[in-house]
């Protein structure tokens, strides 16, 4: 019977790493990357809590950045919205390629 | 032995009373904003108002570093050995001497900010927070001495960042860089946690010595180290990104031209003072786990690796700067310039002598205040110049030496400090950076020298440009103008300073000096509890 290791859980979060950097690299939609951003850190944390539930011990390190990550990818969020909500009443788009006043 | 929840007693591990002073001046920067929010309720949201309650949490926050100051004097308290908050954060001389130039500048730049925008400004309570947050935040970079309190502290940094670069909601190009920033800080963050939760992974902890420590163990035991050189590439972007280090840079020249020009004076110091300072003192903890200065040798990729990204970051910032119209926009590129030549001197660090680290150091320390008053005063002149004439583009310079001696002089003072000509500041940062890098008398050390020097001399055209459209360009129709007398005052005092700290090197060196010992000389002493990937799982899976 197929036992779940760690292995699997590392499986999990570097498919969710090279979802979110191909999200990030291949969208034009700033709500698009974004959400390639929050892949990748849900990636981080499932990394974090995995390796702190097989090789952490009775440490905790792991389980409180998880935690801490969380609430980062939070924060970062509504930052992030507010600017797209602000940048799409000024220039009525949220796409990156056609946010180019700024060049050279 | 870091671990958060580990120890049997939490309350014995540390003393929560003397820790808590040594954090005091970022508790007096959380009270600060607190005291913004309730401000507006309590009298009102009128800019007087703010920012007499900003410059009493300023004050506040600055006294209460110097008081840590003079505690963490002594060896016994400061640095890494006695680790306060379980070794999550550091107050040693350099974290909290970092402390208080960040508050003498942020005073600078709320001084500026209120000259300028804070006259068709209504929202002076969210400015002040968002700047207050943003300095918090570099406050807690440069004491971090884990990579989770650093991921944190950077985010700290950033997010303000973001949303005060796109204040202004009316402003379409604000909101444009305000995204662009955002989004590539936002990549950058996510791949640092990446890295984080790989090092995690590899080394059983987060704590900076802990991670130095198994580096440096594995790299002697000949055992293949691409995956942790992977991770903490990972771990690097996040902090190149604060820098601007190329290939991270893309981001600046937007960010700081969209930006009010306050905010753009903010963050082109503060926020690549606060990144090169978290490099120095990573970079300083590897160098402290190689046991003998024999072995330093170890770690020369790193420094390789270090010092052509600083070389390339201060090649593309001055060339990119070359054609520049927006005077903003051009110092935004001679930042990305100056960041280059600071983080060579950190890639001296990794040198078979103390001295060299020390020389590297201190060098580096010198550079980010001279650079604090040179780029204040670049940017005052240029701001009020702007406001007169409606553009910051560089035709708004002519003759200006004529229209308005009192700001062209500093101007051209701080320009030369820029290039570093005597006998301006400019002049001996460069100069001891030049000196770290030759002392160390490697191939590296004096690749950078040549490189230094030849930017030095390709700078000195962009920057002449302005120096030459204030002078020689007839300023014609254009009359002469007044400028407010707190912004003469400020941008004058720059410019004194720069010319007092050109003549009192010496005294000047030796303050800095003292306070970059606590990095260099740090003693690792921590064992390193890392259990091997096979047999953790073995016992996991039993």
């Amino acid at each position: 019977m197929l036992t779940i290791g760690l292995t699997h859980y590392l499986i999990v979060a570097v498919v969710l790493f090279c979802a979110g950097l191909y999200t990030m690299m291949t969208k034009r939609n700033a709500i698009g990357i974004l959400i390639g951003v929050e892949l990748v850190l849900n990636s981080a944390t499932v990394n974090l809590v995995a390796f702190d539930r097989y090789l952490g011990g009775q440490k905790l390190d792991g389980q409180i950045t998880a935690l801490f990550v969380i609430v980062l990818a939070a924060a970062e969020a509504a930052i992030a919205v507010g600017i797209c909500i602000n940048v799409y009443s000024n220039l009525g788009t949220v796409d990156v390629d056609r946010a180019s006043r700024l060049q050279g | 032995m870091n671990s958060l929840l580990g120890q049997t007693n939490l309350w014995e591990a540390f003393d929560v009373g003397r820790d808590l002073f040594l954090f005091s001046p970022m508790i007096a920067m959380v009270c600060t904003m607190l005291l913004i929010v309730a401000c507006p309720i309590v009298i009102g949201r009128g800019t007087r108002t703010i920012s007499v309650a900003a410059s009493f949490g300023i004050a506040v926050t600055f006294f209460l570093a110097w008081r840590v100051m003079g505690t963490v004097g002594d060896a016994a308290v400061s640095g890494f050995s006695a680790e306060p908050f379980l070794g999550l954060l550091v107050a040693d001389k350099l974290s909290v001497g970092f402390q208080l130039l960040l508050m003498v500048f942020l005073a600078g730049v709320s001084l500026l900010w209120l000259m300028g925008s804070a006259r068709t400004e209504r929202n002076a309570p969210e400015f002040f927070i968002l700047l207050i947050g943003s300095a918090l935040g570099m406050s807690l970079m440069v004491s971090s001495a884990n990579l989770l309190t650093m991921v944190i502290a950077i985010e700290m940094a950033s997010i303000p960042s973001y949303a005060i670069v796109g204040f202004d909601k009316r402003d379409r190009v604000g909101a444009e860089a305000s995204l662009k920033y955002m989004i590539f800080g936002a990549v950058c963050a996510a791949i640092m946690l990446y890295g984080t939760s790989l090092v995690y992974g590899l080394v059983g902890s987060l704590s900076m010595t802990e991670i130095a420590a198994f580096t440096v163990a594995q790299m002697s035991g000949g055992a293949n180290v691409t995956l942790l050189g992977v991770a903490l590439s990972c771990v690097f972007v996040g902090i190149a990104f604060k820098i601007s280090a190329v290939p991270f840079h893309f981001w600046c020249p937007d960010a700081f031209q969209g930006a009010k020009i306050e905010v753009t004076t903010w963050l082109s110091v503060a926020s690549k003072a606060a990144g090169l300072v978290m490099l120095a003192r990573f970079m300083s903890m590897m160098c402290a786990a190689v046991p003998s200065e024999l072995n330093m040798n170890l770690l020369t990729p790193l420094a390789w690796v270090i010092g052509v990204l600083a070389a390339v970051t201060a090649t593309v910032g001055n060339f990119a700067a070359y054609k520049q119209q927006s005077v903003k926009r051009m110092l935004a590129y001679s930042s990305i310039a100056h960041a280059g030549y600071m983080m060579m001197a950190t890639a001296v660090f990794i040198h078979p002598s103390a001295s060299g680290a020390g020389a590297g150091m201190s060098a580096m320390l010198m550079y980010i205040v001279i650079y604090m008053f040179m780029n204040l005063c670049a940017f005052g002149v240029t701001a009020m110049v702007s406001w007169e004439a409606g553009t910051d583009d560089i035709e708004g310079f002519n003759g200006l030496i004529r229209r308005s001696p009192l700001l062209a002089v500093p101007m051209v003072i701080a320009l030369m400090s820029l290039i570093g000509m005597p006998p301006m500041a400019g002049f001996i940062g460069k100069w001891w950076i030049l000196v770290a890098l030759g002392q160390t008398g490697t191939l590296l050390g004096w690749s950078l020298v040549v490189v230094a020097s030849v930017n030095t001399l390709i700078s000195l055209y962009y920057y002449m440009r302005i120096v030459v459209q204030m002078g020689i360009r007839d300023s014609g129709r254009r009359p002469a103008f007044s400028s407010p007398l707190s912004g003469l005052a400020l941008v004058n005092v720059c410019a004194v300073v720069l010319l007092v700290l050109f003549f009192a090197a010496g005294p000047f060196k030796e303050r800095v000096a003292g306070f970059s010992t606590s990095l260099y000389s740090v003693t690792v002493t921590s064992p390193v509890s890392h259990e091997s990937l096979a047999v953790a799982d073995q016992e996991a899976g039993q």
